[in-house]
């Protein structure tokens, strides 16, 4: 059973369509990435599975029920806008903020106290929320966010504005309430995080659904057409007719090859010529990053929006 | 209803700690207080005792204005009687004024002709003795009159009882305070209720802002409906104004002090229970209604100061009752008072005024009510909509169609 399953979701403001027949479900014990660029419905999606608005068509479901809001209080929700009260205590407003998602004020004092240990900000637990960084006052709401143990866990670029050591504190977080087989969704437009974090992926970009599925699913669909060869001594065999495009940073080539119904030996080939002019260090033959396959996507996804618009023909990646 | 509970206790208890509300709540009557003693102090009387000296060529005029004077209690003065004054008179009195306690004196140049009037010259120490001038003035007129109709012929008994001041008191004596300290009362608690239903109005709107400033909405939105928390919100916000009128209420009842909510000096503060129903019944429907519009405002505005430029919808009703409240504490049955007491945004503040001064028929009073919470459940209806919708918009403020539109989504 999923634990949130959108079907043929769609929501206008006004004029824009924000959201446009989306469908999409995450299992419980994983980790979900919601990703596509700026202001391509991410926050909208997300604000419609946690009823803050109501979709104009389709339908969500939430722990294998129609939407209800008295499941919301098994969801912990971080938005991409931080707010937090400023003038208050900082146990005063974790307290209060665990009380609204039905827990009694003991528990939720207790529950905030272990969380700032884990989270290590046991020194801001007797100040003003105003007294804190903006990283601190991060940490806080994401643990405002999980007081209450939710079974579905959305947060909205959680990682923005953390320096590394504190963003590794929030991954290892998450990866441990995966393991405890809570559902984690996030979106985030930081592709290694993703790679590295993510069970599952959906790709949208103007409310259309690019792409979604198993990273594992979503990167077999491509071929493995990348070479990296990392070299000294010339770089003429960067023009070898098998490269469709390449890139050398230094040192380093990053190549793409032409289509090709044997892969393999186009790479073969090009290693050898390379071998021909340069001491080769290193040679590997990769699959596209989630980095490339998101820019190859949306950008055509955006030329073949252009050019339908143009003919008067909608057209849908 | 749970969440309604805990949004008002926190709002409640957040502001009951912050130091303005402590400040505020000592400020305001001791403001209020300073300014009605301030007020008293410059229009009251000037002088309660004065002691002046009366120079004049006839002397039996100079001792009738003296034992007119000593008649008169406010403000009592007492009068020396120099006649006839010799060449180093004036200089003596000059002196007398900057060094002793004479305040003034009057000097009676005698007519040229037999039957022109005197002229006087009255020179004070100081011009703020307003009311020892007037006093004199009315008593040198007296002692003329007087002085005129024993001329022609008149006996001074009769003289005496044509001068006699007639007395225009009410019939019952005793309804006179009562209806003074009425008017006090009413006066003050109007003041009272159109002070908290516009700070603390502006405060839920004020509060609305900075919470969409701060984007935690979203959090809060993830758990609760729109409705909820702007009922939680009014309701907390509502329960501080009411704590301070409290505090206000029993402070003023205990102590007693003067000039603190009543008006006048002699007047304690006294409100009969019944009054005090009507009072609380008033004030809570007036305030839930002006501070649900104030939600809607503040859903629908961005920042502070775009604020301000709404605020005028809010105060406009709230200026035009302390515009007509003299007339309706003047004359509380009259036109301009029941007209005003049936619009239901003026309803809360001129009706209770009419109610604490005069009791209106009770039809009156049962129909401002129905107006009034008719309006309630529509401006709740409306604020609700408009702030479901509004809290999550930024930037730019919805003009009227955009507001319409925002009342269809669901």
């Amino acid at each position: 059973m999923p634990i949130v399953e959108l079907h043929e979701v769609r929501k206008a403001y006004d004029t824009k369509i924000a959201v446009h027949n989306l469908s999409f479900k995450i299992e419980p014990g994983s980790m979900f990435g919601l990703l596509g660029p700026n202001g391509s419905g991410k926050t909208s999606s997300i604000r419609m599975m946690i009823g803050i608005t109501v979709p104009d068509s389709g339908s969500v479901t939430l722990f294998g029920q129609p939407f209800d809001r008295k499941n919301l209080i098994r969801v912990g929700y971080l938005p991409e806008e931080r707010g937090l009260y400023k003038k208050m205590n900082v146990l005063d407003q974790l307290v209060f903020l665990g009380q609204l998602h039905g827990l009694d004020a003991a528990t939720a004092r207790k529950r905030s106290l272990i969380w700032c240990e884990r989270m290590e900000i046991t020194e801001a637990i007797p100040k003003k929320t105003e007294e804190l960084s903006k990283g601190m006052q991060q940490k806080i709401q994401f643990i405002a966010s999980l007081l209450h143990e939710p079974d579905l866990i959305i947060m909205d670029e959680p990682f923005s504005g953390l320096d590394p050591v504190n963003a590794t504190l929030l991954q290892d977080t998450l990866v441990d309430l995966r393991k405890e087989g809570r559902a984690v969704l996030f979106s985030t437009h930081r592709m290694d995080q993703v790679e590295k974090l993510c069970d599952e992926i959906a790709l949208i970009a103007n409310g259309h659904l690019l792409l979604s599925g198993s990273m594992r699913e979503v990167k077999s669909t491509y071929p493995r057409n990348r070479v990296q060869i990392a070299f000294e001594g010339a770089d003429g065999f960067l023009k070898h007719p098998a490269i469709a495009a390449a890139k050398n940073y230094n040192g380093l080539a990053e190549i793409k090859l032409a289509p090709s119904s044997d892969l393999g030996h186009a790479a073969q080939s090009i290693l050898a010529e390379a071998l021909s002019m340069a001491r080769i260090s290193r040679f590997e033959v990769v699959e596209p990053t989630l980095e490339e396959i998101f820019i190859e996507r949306v950008t055509a996804h955006a030329t073949a929006q252009t050019t339908g618009s143009t003919n008067g023909v909608l057209a849908h990646a | 209803m749970h969440n309604v509970w805990l949004i008002a206790k926190r709002e409640y208890i957040e502001r009951i700690r912050a130091r303005s509300f402590m400040v505020m709540t000592v400020l305001i009557p001791a403001l209020m207080g300073g300014l009605l003693w301030g007020v008293g102090l410059t229009t009251g009387k000037t002088r309660s005792n004065a002691s002046i000296a009366i120079v004049t060529e006839d002397p039996r005029f100079g001792l009738d204005l003296q034992s007119e004077l000593a008649t008169h209690k406010h403000p009592k003065i007492d009068a020396t009687v120099i006649s006839p004054p010799g060449p180093g008179t004036r200089a003596e009195l000059e002196a007398a004024m900057n060094h002793k306690g004479l305040d003034g004196y009057l000097w009676v140049t005698p007519p040229a002709s037999g039957h022109a009037s005197p002229a006087f010259e009255w020179k004070p120490k100081s011009r703020s003795y307003l009311n020892t001038q007037n006093e004199l003035g009315e008593s040198v007129r007296t002692v003329l009159t007087k002085e005129g109709l024993a001329k022609s012929g008149l006996g001074a008994a009769d003289v005496d009882l044509l001068m006699k001041p007639i007395d225009l008191d009410p019939s019952d004596a005793g309804k006179k305070d009562a209806a003074n300290a009425a008017q006090a009362s009413a006066f003050g608690l109007f003041f009272v209720m159109y002070f908290v239903i516009v700070f603390y109005g502006m405060n839920v709107a004020r509060s609305i802002i900075e919470e969409k400033t701060s984007r935690i909405f979203e959090v809060l939105l993830a758990t609760i409906k729109p409705e909820e928390m702007m009922a939680g919100k009014v309701i907390g916000v509502g329960a501080v104004g009411l704590s301070q009128v409290a505090i206000w209420l029993v402070a003023a009842t205990a102590l007693s002090i003067p000039g603190f909510i009543s008006l006048g000096s002699e007047i304690s503060f006294n409100v009969p229970p019944s009054l005090m129903v009507f009072f609380v019944v008033y004030f809570l429907l007036g305030y839930i209604l002006y501070s649900g519009l104030a939600a809607a405002l503040g859903a629908m505005t961005s920042s502070e100061q775009e604020l301000q430029q709404m605020n005028i919808f809010l105060m406009l009703p709230l200026i035009a009752c302390s515009g007509v409240i003299y007339n309706v504490i003047s004359d509380p049955d009259g036109m301009i008072a029941k007209v005003f007491s049936f619009i239901p945004f003026c309803t809360p503040l001129i009706m209770y005024t009419r109610i604490a001064i005069h009791q209106p028929p009770w039809w009156e009073i049962a129909l401002s009510l129905a107006g009034l919470v008719a309006t309630l459940l529509v401006v709740l209806w409306f604020a609700a909509r408009v702030y479901r919708v509004g809290i999550l918009m930024y930037g730019k403020k919805p003009n009227l169609p955009e507001l319409l539109r925002w009342l269809k989504y669901s």
